[in-house]
């Protein structure tokens, strides 16, 4: 058992570096994407808020594999010349971008009303109130379900990984291992081992930033 | 842009019964979602109830069981099993699978596939199930067992159904991550929609295959296939709320917290800590 | 009245549920015995192949085993023409291995249940049983005939690169810092790891995500064996074969270690199928027409296939 890792750890940490770059790249753009579609959806535009919610339902809906067929084949045959990195991120990073834009909404709310009329009352536009008033306190009430988007990250990229996309991520190279030392059990092991360090980590992180953070009701 | 829209791109659409053949293979990814989530409500209900024991051992076993699984990527535990699964397993599936199943779903492989969603889902369910038997005002336990009501009768007559009536709308949403997973099993070989929507643009169009002369081009058929999925999606997302909000309704007027799912969160509705 | 109703639709369900459920365990019968009847059908159209009648095998050996069975297992490509694709026309499993696979089938007097195996599993599915016998464009190695048994060679292919027409790649020497694309877990992993250190390697299950990645150009070159490489030119014929031959690649039928009855049995399937001409037709007919190369069976045995392979 100890051996499989050993004589592969190489393999093993490059994969496990490749997923950990893979969410983090991807975390920042769902963090990104996910406020600005959440201002959407609280605009006071009906418009607006429209566009919000229809892209909030189609990639919640939507399989992320069916997403990275689409974003990365079917756009490079359109003549868009897109990486597979890219392509991973933009799409691992889309799809969550709508949950954390869900979540931030419900913190939106969460905040409430009187805060909102308040900001207004003290001469405060509404891009401002939305700036220095909801969103800050939105943010912290979304602690908690932020860790737990964050977790399903983690657990999606190797979604990427075993896409056509072709990412060496961990998961790719627990195959990799398997398929040179014929080892299925050790090898998917130790790369269970891999995610779990991640997504313990990330458990530990936000349990810490809640703590410190939470708005306690 | 042009690319996008051109009619040729999507002539495909209307020829040859290539969307037929589509929306059969879709059929076969909700059957798969609906077996799983049966299986996997059973599933988790044992597991909610074992991480609920009053045994240590038990409770601890349960609940480390439900943290793994909750962890590991889905598609890691497919490819696993389909790896590993052990041959009287795959062989027993492959020799009685009952004549009704379609093609499809009677291979050998299609254990792997079912068995790591179930697995999988039902750590999440198990979850989301012991939040809602937690929710419980912790009266209505007092009051039961006030009332002389066993341990065992509580739990049947008092706790577990007002606690899993409360799931009903986090198990529809939980139904709907479950309907995209179930394109993860085209991985290992399932046709399922999206492998049979990747095997129309290899054929499509070419002679040597027999695919005729209409090509269908992958961004079109994806466009397509995530259509299909964003469509049924969408209105089970639209009953689930329904659901969730006769739900809270009820669950307000009892002064009480109604649970909802948002991709694997089991958190009470109303925000607040998350312990688990 | 309200509650007569009720009752009747009730009982009325209850019956059409019982009559459902009786109609689908006796279809179940009927598909059984349906299995158990199509072997001896299947053996008596096909005159000529295995001479009549299947030759009975003792209970106890593999070859008796699948008799008991009435199909055999064969792991086969399902996305690489000419050796194992599925034909949207009549939706059925056809190329060069299936078609050994439907002797061997023939020979036992069963039916040939082809379930897809790509390089990732092909061994996995031999030593756990999903399949009987595996006949996917398998390279015969030293390594894996540690796992495996191997038949003797029924093929012999040689590995070229394959990049579009108008491309500067011209031999394995050119892939220094290029993307190159191949199968996980096929022998070509460790050949271009050895042979072209400097190229990047895509790592992708199955040939057709390699041909999609070369047509969209995310890779710039698919590195396997040229027939597999020759059947996607026969899809795309914007493309084409470059450099010398990298390799030299024995397909064998892959099966469970040591078990010598079946592999002799195999063997002298194969000894047939070369000798009375169904070898030759199946080349022309599946790989002759399109490389407009001329082929005969190969005649080494999986010994001396080892040895130069060491």
């Amino acid at each position: 058992m100890l051996d499989v890792l050993t004589e592969n750890f190489d393999a093993f940490a490059s994969g496990l570096w490749v997923t950990f770059r893979l969410v983090l790249a991807s975390f920042l753009i769902a963090l990104v994407l996910g406020t600005v579609v959440a201002a959407l959806r609280v605009a006071p535009s009906r418009a607006l808020q429209r566009l919000g919610a229809i892209y909030v339902e189609v990639f919640r809906n939507l399989p992320l594999l069916v997403l990275l067929f689409i974003s990365f084949a079917g756009l490079r045959r359109a003549g868009i010349g897109i990486g597979p990195w890219v392509a991973g991120i933009a799409s691992l990073g889309i799809y969550t971008s709508a949950y954390v834009a869900e979540s931030l909404r419900s913190g939106v709310f969460a905040v409430s009303r009187g805060q909102r009329e308040a900001g207004l009352s003290l001469g405060f536009t509404q891009l401002q109130t939305l700036r220095h008033i909801v969103l800050p306190q939105a943010f912290r009430t979304v602690i908690p379900p932020l860790g737990s988007i964050t977790i399903a990250m983690i657990k999606n990229s190797a979604i990427v990984g075993a896409s056509l996309l072709a990412l060496p991520d961990l998961l790719k190279q627990a195959r990799i291992v398997n398929s040179n030392t014929f080892q299925t059990t050790e090898s998917f092991f130790w790369a269970a081992v891999g995610y779990m360090l991640l997504t313990v980590t990330v458990t530990v992180l936000f349990r810490s930033l809640e703590s410190r953070y939470a708005v306690k009701r | 842009m042009n690319y996008l829209f051109s009619p040729d791109n999507w002539q495909w659409l209307w020829t040859d019964n290539n969307a037929g053949f589509l929306l059969e293979a879709f059929l076969i990814n909700i059957e798969i979602a609906i077996v799983s989530m049966v299986l996997a409500l059973i599933v988790a209900l044992a597991l909610a109830l074992l991480s609920l024991s009053r045994a240590t051992p038990v409770r601890l076993v349960a609940k480390g069981w439900v943290d793994v699984f909750r962890n590991l990527p889905l598609i890691f535990l497919i490819l696993y099993l389909a790896l590993s699964l052990p041959e009287w397993l795959r062989e027993g599936w492959a020799d009685n699978a009952p004549a009704f199943l379609p093609d499809a779903l009677r291979g050998e492989l299609v254990l792997a596939g079912i068995i790591g969603l179930v697995l999988y889902n039902s750590a999440v369910m198990a979850e989301i199930m012991r939040a809602g038997i937690l929710s419980l005002d912790r009266g209505q336990r007092e009051a039961a067992s006030a009332l002389g009501m066993t341990y065992r009768d509580q739990m049947r007559f008092v706790i577990l159904p007002q606690g899993l009536r409360r799931m009903v709308p986090a198990t529809v949403s939980q139904l709907i991550t479950l309907n995209k997973d179930t394109t993860l099993v085209s991985i290992i070989t399932i046709q399922e929609v999206v492998r049979t929507g990747r095997g129309l643009t290899q054929t499509a169009g070419n002679p040597f295959v027999g695919g005729g002369d209409i090509q269908a081009p992958i961004l079109q058929v994806m466009i397509f296939v995530g259509l299909l999925f964003v469509v049924t999606n969408y209105a089970l997302s639209r009953l689930s709320r329904r659901l969730e909000v006769r739900e809270s309704r009820r669950a307000a007027g009892e002064g009480r917290v109604a649970v909802t799912g948002v991709e694997d969160l089991a958190v009470p509705a109303t925000g607040g800590p998350s312990r688990s | 009245m309200h509650i007569r109703f009720g009752r009747l639709l009730l009982a009325a369900l209850s019956i059409l549920v019982l009559a459902l459920g009786v109609a689908a365990c006796g279809g179940d019968d009927e598909e059984s015995a349906d299995t158990g009847g199509g072997g001896t059908t299947t053996q008596e159209e096909q005159a000529g192949g295995g001479g009549g009648g299947a030759e009975e095998f003792p209970a106890d050996s593999t070859m008796g085993k699948i008799q008991q069975a009435g199909e055999i297992k064969i792991g086969v490509k399902y996305d690489v023409p000419p050796f194992g694709f599925r034909n949207p026309r009549n939706d059925q499993i056809e190329g060069f291995d299936v078609d050994f696979g439907k002797a061997i089938a023939d020979k036992l007097g069963v039916k040939p249940n082809l379930i897809e195996a790509i390089s990732d599993n092909r061994i996995p599915f031999i030593q756990d049983g999903t399949v009987d016998l595996v006949l996917s464009t398998m390279t015969i190695n030293a390594e894996r005939a540690q796992e495996i048994g191997f038949t003797d060679p029924y093929f012999i292919a040689k590995g070229r690169i394959l990049v579009p027409k108008d491309s500067d790649i011209q031999g394995i020497d050119d892939l220094a810092g290029r993307r190159v694309c191949t199968a996980l877990g096929s022998t070509y992993e460790e050949t271009l790891k050895q042979e072209a250190p400097e190229a990047e390697l895509r790592l992708v299950d199955a040939y057709s995500e390699c041909l999609e990645n070369l047509q969209n150009g995310a890779v710039d070159a698919i590195s396997t064996d040229d027939v597999i490489l020759t059947g996607m030119i026969i899809q795309d014929d914007s493309l084409h074969l470059v450099g010398e031959e990298l390799t030299t690649e024995p397909y064998g039928g892959g099966f469970k270690k040591d078990d010598t009855e079946f592999r002799d049995f195999l063997n002298g399937v194969l000894e047939e199928y070369k000798s009375d001409g169904r070898w030759q037709r199946s080349y022309d007919k599946w790989l002759g027409r399109y490389t407009g190369e001329e082929q005969s069976p190969p005649d080494m045995t999986l010994d001396e296939v080892l040895q130069e392979s060491t």
